[in-house]
């Protein structure tokens, strides 16, 4: 099984709530290490303008290239949901291996903090929750209902196939768990 | 991390289910988890299915950071360094009321009790605790006190509403959005501003169904990204030149709902005059608004006749563009242009006039713990007049200052005009100095304060001028009844999560010590929890709705059942005879008597574009030559949850600039500029975008006051900038104000 996202780019205000929730059911201190981000694109002339945003937490990818590349084998895709899955305590730091899974990223989702030393740590899909079959608590916190997850062939099924939106390249590399609304020009 | 790491052992855990009582609009259900004695997360709604929750926005989602975080007040503090500098001591609770209860007594003896000003404070809105009134009760049983009148979050709304409906209640419920074919946000945005926790999401709804929406505002908001079919963006003040337009289309093209402006309106025919200038020689085109708010007369002609032909059509305006300085002149607008397409009382249209409460749960019906009795300062003043419906705000300030030139009051007393000569004042949630006109000139208005006490959660902008600093408990620390004041239905009920940190205090304990020191004897005690169920016992429309106590609260919140949304005026205009509008005619007054007798040219009966101070048209334009306005924060409410790291860094503090007058200035995004005019000097990060119309900027409201030095407002607040006024109306004119930008340091005065 494979778990994933579906992200409605036409409904997202950018508001921030699930970068904060992550931020709280996480306990991430304020600073540069998001395992939630929100990207913004805009593009036009008054008053024809165009804005979108963009979901960026982990997308579980299902060939994730941050696995191979650490030196430690510190991070693991789990076989029974695809969860990918760091061991901090593992992890040597981004001083040691100079942040090798977040330059093999695409998308970034390898965080950490500010401080010498800082071990990677990321989006877990809300590990604990999801083994109490609970969502991710950034899709709880969503207002106008913008992302869901859960089984991706599930989410597939019922969204669509869809892998291009705004401001987001599919990587045919690593397979990003996550399928789109995209929002249009 | 390992799979184990972050599994917490559930049974140690607590889960503690409220709301908060912030100046929001929203009351979201939270769900804390406490463990030791300490909040370590804060979730959402999950009583129901997901469709269906409330969910709560960044605010609150980051609330764990406000309640622990390292500068909150954890002890009553005393200045000692000059006022505004910062600097405190700690003391003991006895000290400082000792001190606070001498001083009373000195200034109640030699000046009276209309020198000690109390101002009032939405930072917490709630049955049991509500500061304000519990410090109302403690002055009034002092022998009285002299305030403010005028909301500055709503009076051009309330003032619009009562003079065309007689009622606040001009509301839906939000799924009625649903229902509509056509939504045009007049200046709305329900992305960042909290009306109602489940209207963003009913509105996306709504646009998905079909509805096609429309953005009028001077900004491509959070809200228009996601729903706005077309924005058209608007110089800010001008609205009612668009309105009239549009009206003037409506008439000239007889897509008016005649029958239903005969049935249930007055004064439709003194409108019409106005509009097609038979009032003033000067007809009301879209030709003529666009020269006035820059909207191309076709798109102007275009919306009015899609609004008129489309049904039903819900025009949604707000408040924001009534805090100006003609403010309340847009509501009524807007009302206008609804009854003439009959829009009003019909499901999927909407009634306008800014407020959207419904009557359910509404704040307006919140229980007060206790009468706090009348303040005998004003029942004994001698200006003292019925104020019962009129709409003529200078007899409501005839015992009492306006709240936008309290502090004017302050610095110039009795010889300046004012009603009364201020010794001493206390201020307890609210950050008056911070989120008032000219906050340099509040400063300076602080400064000479004979003695000032300050209750807050943290040392506020304005804190920092006080004498003395009493440190309050925060939501999580208070059981309570709240409600959302737009919509819902739902009731909430706030549950004591942890105990007071520090030597916090409830503001209630406070009155209660203080009113001991004053030697008030006869001054009631209240035990919380007893009161909170005796509050919901007690209180008509909970007790009728929320039938069982302890579920309610359990569960923080209780759902109101309905068959379907709630419609504004609906019995009105399906049996006006016997419902008739609590207006003196009975009927939406498009033309009011009562406004026509105060006889002020600028506060017309019929609505109407006005000019105004500080708009494109004064000569200040040439030194000043952009207007600014000061839309809510999505990451605090006001100026509360300022200090919230992890609400600052999802919407940095920024001035929004256009391209034009960024490239005009040599601007960039990210560089620090200057934003000044007369009365002060901001520093704020600057952000270039399309997303404002050219010659506006646009600069959240609430950050926190800090001058530098030089006098430089490095913290951003948008008040240095604004101006310390009113409208005739009554509202807070904050919104209408010249400024220029520059890279430059400009000259400090």
């Amino acid at each position: 099984m494979q778990v994933g996202f579906y992200f409605d780019q036409t409904r997202c205000t950018g508001c921030g709530a699930c970068m904060v929730a992550c931020k709280d059911w996480n306990d991430v201190p304020a600073g540069p290490e998001f395992w939630m981000k929100i990207l913004y694109n805009e593009e036009g002339k008054i008053p024809n303008v165009f804005v979108s945003y963009l979901v960026r937490p982990c997308y579980h990818c299902e060939d994730p290239v941050c696995i191979p590349v650490c030196p430690v084998n510190a991070i693991t895709k789990r076989e029974e949901d695809g969860i990918v899955i760091v061991d901090s305590d593992k992890c040597v730091g981004n001083e040691e291996c100079d942040t090798k899974c977040l330059k093999a990223c695409p998308y970034d989702s390898p965080q950490f903090g500010p401080e010498k030393g800082a071990k990677m740590r990321k989006c877990t899909f809300c590990f604990d929750r999801h083994l109490e079959n609970k969502i991710p608590v950034c899709v709880q916190t969503c207002r106008p209902r913008a992302l869901y997850a859960g089984n991706l062939d599930e989410l597939k099924a019922k969204y669509g196939e869809i892998h291009e939106a705004d401001n987001f390249i599919y990587s045919e590399r690593t397979k990003p768990a996550i399928i789109f609304k995209p929002k249009q020009k | 991390m390992t799979e184990q790491d972050n599994i917490q052992d559930k049974d140690e855990i607590k889960y503690v289910r409220t709301t908060s009582a912030f100046d929001c609009g929203g009351r979201c259900p939270l769900k804390f988890h406490v463990k030791d004695g300490k909040i370590i997360r804060v979730e959402g709604d999950d009583l129901v299915d997901e469709e269906n929750q409330l969910r709560a926005c960044p605010k609150c989602r980051a609330i764990r950071q406000e309640i622990y975080h390292p500068e909150r007040l954890l002890y009553p503090l005393k200045r000692v360094g000059p006022k505004g500098e910062g600097k405190f001591k700690r003391i003991s609770w006895d000290e400082a009321l000792d001190e606070i209860a001498a001083k009373l007594i000195e200034v109640k003896e030699k000046y009276g009790n209309e020198a000690i000003f109390l101002p009032t404070g939405g930072g917490f809105l709630s049955a049991y605790h509500f500061p304000v009134v519990n410090y109302i009760r403690l002055f009034t049983h002092f022998g009285g006190f002299s305030t403010h009148h005028g909301n500055v979050s709503s009076e051009g709304a309330v003032w619009a509403t009562q003079t065309q409906y007689g009622s606040p209640f001009v509301g839906h419920g939000r799924e009625d959005m649903l229902n509509s074919k056509l939504i045009i946000l007049w200046g709305w945005d329900p992305a960042r501003m909290n009306s109602g926790t489940d209207a963003l999401y009913n509105l996306v709804k709504a646009h998905e169904k079909g509805a096609k929406v429309v953005s009028i505002n001077p900004r491509y908001s959070d809200t228009d990204v996601i729903v706005a079919d077309q924005w058209i963006p608007i110089i800010p003040g001008t609205d009612v030149a668009m309105m009239a337009a549009m009206a003037n289309v409506i008439v000239k093209e007889n897509l008016h709902n005649q029958a239903f402006l005969d049935k249930y309106t007055v004064g439709f025919d003194k409108f019409k005059e106005y509009v097609i200038g038979q009032e003033d020689g000067v007809e009301k085109t879209p030709e003529w608004a666009e020269k006035i708010c820059s909207v191309p007369a076709e798109t102007i002609r275009d919306l009015a006749r899609e609004y008129a032909t489309t049904k039903p059509a819900a025009l949604m305006d707000c408040q924001g563009p009534a805090r100006s300085a003609m403010g309340g002149q847009y509501n009524r607008g807007a009302m206008t242009l609804s009854a003439m397409t009959g829009n009003v009382g019909r499901k999927g249209g909407a009634a306008c006039g800014g407020l959207m409460g419904i009557p359910t749960a509404h704040m307006f019906f919140g229980p007060f713990i206790v009468p706090p009795g009348r303040n005998p300062v004003e029942e004994n003043h001698p200006n003292r007049v019925s104020v019962r419906g009129s709409l003529d705000v200078e007899l409501r300030l005839r015992t009492r200052v306006h709240t936008n030139v309290m502090f004017d009051q302050i610095i110039e007393g009795k010889e300046g005009g004012y009603l009364y000569d201020i010794k001493f004042g206390w201020f307890a949630c609210n950050n008056f100095l911070n989120q008032l006109g000219n906050t340099n000139r509040n400063a300076e208005a602080l400064k000479k304060l004979d003695y000032m006490v300050c209750v807050d959660l943290f040392i506020t902008a304005t804190a920092r001028y006080a004498d003395i600093v009493l440190p309050a408990t925060s939501m999580a620390e208070r059981s309570d009844l709240t409600r959302p004041w737009p919509s819902g239905p739902y009731f909430g009920h706030m549950n004591k999560a942890i105990e007071p940190i520090g030597e916090c205090k409830h503001d209630i304990t406070i009155a209660e010590e203080l009113a001991a020191k004053l030697g008030l004897e006869k001054f009631r005690h209240y035990e919380e929890d007893k009161t909170v169920k005796k509050l919901w016992r007690n209180t008509v429309d909970i007790k009728k709705h929320v039938k069982d106590y302890n579920k309610y609260k359990e569960d923080g919140i209780w759902r109101v059942e309905t068959d379907e949304p709630y419609v504004a005026f609906k019995k009105q205009i399906e049996d006006l005879e016997n419902n008739p509008f609590k207006t003196p005619s009975g009927k939406i007054e498009i033309f009011s008597e009562r406004v026509a007798k105060i006889n002020n040219p600028n506060l017309p009966p019929i609505p109407k574009y006005l000019k105004t101070w500080e708009d494109r048209n004064d000569p200040l334009i040439k030194k000043y030559p952009l207007q600014m306005i000061s839309p809510h924060p999505k990451n605090r409410v006001h100026s509360e949850l300022y200090h919230v790291e992890w609400l600052k860094e999802i919407d940095p503090h920024r001035c929004w600039i256009n391209s034009i007058d960024a490239e005009l200035r040599g601007i960039k995004s990210g560089d620090l500029i200057y934003v000044h005019n007369d009365r002060g000097i901001i520093s704020i990060e600057a952000w270039v975008t399309e997303r404002i119309i050219p010659g506006v900027i646009a600069i959240h409201e609430g950050t926190w006051y800090t001058p530098d030095e030089e006098g430089i407002d490095r913290g951003g607040c948008v008040n240095t900038l604004t101006k310390n006024a009113y409208a005739p109306c009554g509202a807070a004119a904050l919104k209408t104000c010249l400024v220029q930008a520059s890279k430059e340091k400009p000259e400090v005065k």
